[in-house]
């Protein structure tokens, strides 16, 4: 998956390229436009002038998951959809995040019907979770920013595998 | 009223089909049998001086474990000098209903959600196929025997069992 | 020899322009379109199977994220439509205050659909401007009600608490401030070359066929039918004001969205004609069943706590019998259809959706148009997913 993960050892030269490595990731992680429902306007409004998400690193919405490191799945996830997600996810590039914004993508919201998958991690491994129903666009803000912390302190060589099978 | 001129313009023309008559909340209300039921809705879309030219809605109503079971409920609205009427009809389970879509085309997908949702089947409809659900979903979700979470809800779930129609 | 087949082509349901889960499938010949199918159902939630298993008063939030474009309008149809079945009477206040969210809620649904109608066919700016008001309006919706996007401030027998002095304050500054920018999205559009070369004579559908379709609303006055339901079918007090009804000609997009910029102006004199006329009173109508005693009054008098109890379980019960309440909501004629079987559960909850037909019509609008145009015809429809799928 990368030379960078056959690095062995923890001396100073993997420490600084890892911090430096995760320096880049952390701070230009570039979201793919995958709104579903209500979530989705709460997600627009922080991207745009009164919450601006842009001076976090996010600043384009790629269309495209080949062009995206972050997957927000905002909005209810439906069985029918739950195809299109996971086709979406996979199609995404390593390094690859996945944030559930909402309560709908979290644990299926307050619609706990014959259509709607209960949480979207019952398809795709999620890595921040962000309640509300829709959540503040500050909210969207401050998950973002735990999904850059957990990027600083990844290590190279530790990333999951996702051809083995964990996931 | 002007409803009343229409009713009673087609009670003359097909006299037997119009069972019952009534007025909720000021909209009149008219139950008509299912033998005459499309020349009924020809008549009422065709009516002069003010024609129902809109079919707002079409709703089945499961009234399980009474026989007929379901309630068929068709509204329209005439936009000459905003009328509405409430049109329904009392079917069977597996009854055929002729489709109104030669007549409204706002019928076309409305009858395919109720077919989708109800389960009842409408003939002449010229592309009768599930619309909200997906191809091999089994059973009619808004029957009053279907569970609200569906079968298999404990399960953990599996895109890959969902086919669709493209 | 030579063979032409049509090329089929998705627009499938993740899209940056669809709106929400539409999927449409097109066949083209070269550029233009021969034939469209939408798909839906990708939203499909099951909110009428919910609402059989709620409670009158818990179906409430469940149709705030129906068009979640303009929250308020939905709500104000079901409670109308459950106040008519229970046969209570509203006071003038709380319909009043009704007026002023359900019209905030239309504009704030003009507003997102600006933007992004704007932003598909490539005017990126005008977005920026259009959230700048709706942030405004979504300010005063955290004032009265206490949440954003979703207020559900509407309760079965009027509204849920009192203004604050805040929030007529906010309300009047933004009566203000709301036709300087108005004028402003004027000037970025209405008479830009490029606007009008994109959207005039693009999906054009005659009166007939629209009625025929079942289009209503904004969509439907494009093509010259004045058919708005506060006129037509007057409630919640709408026959007060003074208001007209915009109505276009060709029925095209460029008349669609001429059509909802008047829009804005005529809500925007509504609202400023109910708050300054807004009469005293109580917010919820007094009928013993319905209205929930206050807190002061449960702590001390036991029948009083005892109704809170039952109100807070049980809620009211609806009669038997059948109702249908349409409203204008920002997209059309919005409609509930509820069936009560004298318990305190909806026995049927059917949603008359407006978008629901607006995207049924699509099949007639696309054909011989460009991929492109199918781009703007799509954005003047104003499709809101959460509507058509329910």
């Amino acid at each position: 998956m990368g030379i960078e993960t056959q690095l062995i050892g923890d001396n100073v030269l993997v420490t600084n390229l890892n911090k430096l490595v995760n320096w880049g990731r952390s701070n230009s992680v570039w979201p793919c436009t995958f709104g579903l429902a209500c979530c989705a306007l709460e997600m627009i409004a922080s991207t745009l002038a009164n919450f601006d998400i842009s001076r976090f690193g996010s600043e384009v919405f790629r269309p495209s998951p080949r062009q995206s490191d972050l997957l927000i799945v905002a909005g209810t996830v439906t069985k029918k959809m739950s195809v299109m997600v996971k086709r979406v996810y996979d199609q995404m590039a390593d390094p690859k995040w996945v944030i559930a914004m909402g309560s709908c993508s979290s644990c299926g919201g307050i619609f706990q019907s014959y259509a709607v998958v209960q949480g979207v991690d019952q398809i795709i491994p999620v890595d921040v979770y962000i309640p509300g129903c829709p959540p503040r666009p500050e909210a969207v803000l401050a998950g973002l920013m735990k999904i850059q912390e957990k990027i600083r302190t990844e290590k190279l060589n530790q990333r999951p595998d996702f051809k083995t099978g964990l996931f | 009223m002007a409803v009343k001129t229409v009713i009673d313009a087609i009670g003359k023309i097909h006299p037997d089909s119009i069972i019952k008559q009534c007025e909720t909340q000021g909209i009149c209300e008219i139950t008509l049998a299912a033998d005459a039921f499309f020349e009924v809705m020809t008549l009422l879309h065709e009516h002069k001086p003010f024609p129902f030219d809109m079919l707002t809605d079409i709703l089945g109503i499961d009234r399980m474990p009474r026989t007929p079971r379901f309630d068929l409920v068709y509204l329209l609205l005439s936009t000459k000098n905003f009328t509405r009427l409430i049109v329904r009809m009392e079917i069977d389970e597996g009854q055929d209903v002729p489709s109104v879509s030669s007549i409204w085309h706002s019928a076309d997908w409305a009858e395919r959600e109720v077919f989708d949702l109800m389960g009842i089947p409408f003939s002449n409809h010229p592309n009768l196929q599930r619309i909200l659900m997906w191809e091999n979903f089994e059973g009619h979700p808004l029957r009053k025997d279907f569970p609200l979470e569906g079968k298999d809800f404990d399960k953990p779930f599996d895109p890959t069992t969902i086919q669709d129609y493209c | 020899m030579t063979e032409s087949k049509t090329i089929t082509l998705n627009m499938g349901p993740h899209h940056p322009a669809t709106h929400g889960v539409l999927r449409l499938i097109v066949e083209l010949d070269g550029e233009t379109i021969v034939k469209a199918t939408p798909y839906i159902g990708y939203l499909h939630r099951g909110i009428e199977k919910i609402a059989e298993s709620k409670l009158f008063q818990q179906v409430i939030p469940l149709t705030d994220r129906l068009d979640y474009a303009a929250a308020s309008a939905n709500n104000i149809g079901y409670c109308l439509a459950a106040e008519k079945l229970m046969g209570l009477e509203v006071p003038k206040r709380a319909q009043y205050l009704r007026v002023i969210m359900a019209e905030f809620a239309r504009i704030m649904g003009h507003h997102l659909w600006l933007g992004t109608h704007a932003l598909d066919i490539g005017a990126m700016t005008v977005i920026f401007y259009t959230f700048r008001d709706r942030e405004m309006i979504m300010d005063i919706n955290e004032e009265i009600a206490g949440y954003r996007l979703t207020p559900t401030f509407f309760r079965i027998g009027g509204v849920a608490q009192d203004t604050t002095p805040d929030f007529i304050k906010k309300v009047r500054d933004f009566v203000k401030w709301f036709p300087k920018a108005l004028e402003g999205y004027h000037t970025l559009l209405t008479e830009n070359k490029i606007w009008t070369t994109r959207t005039m004579n693009i999906g054009k559908i005659s009166a007939e066929e629209a009625v025929n379709y079942g289009l209503t609303g904004p969509s439907l006055r494009g093509s010259g039918v004045a058919y708005d339901i506060r006129k037509a079918f007057p409630y919640s007090s709408y026959d007060d004001f003074d208001f007209q009804i915009p109505v276009g000609e060709n029925g095209d997009v460029y008349d669609r969205y001429l059509v909802r910029m008047e829009e804005f102006k005529q809500s925007i004199n509504i609202i400023s004609q109910a708050i300054e006329n807004l009469p005293e009173g109580p917010v919820h109508a007094d009928s013993p069943w319905i209205t929930n005693p206050a807190t002061t009054d449960a702590q001390n008098d036991i029948s009083a706590l005892i109704r809170r109890f039952m109100m807070h379980t049980k809620g009211p019960t609806a009669p038997k019998g059948e109702v249908y309440a349409a409203v204008e909501g920002a997209k059309g004629e919005l409609g509930f259809y509820l069936v009560g079987d004298g318990t305190e559960h909806p026995y049927r909850l059917k949603i008359r959706s407006s978008c629901f037909y607006l995207a049924s019509a699509l099949p007639r609008l696309l054909v011989g148009h460009m991929v492109a145009d199918a781009i703007a015809i799509i954005g003047s429809l104003d499709v809101v997913l959460g509507e058509i799928d329910r």
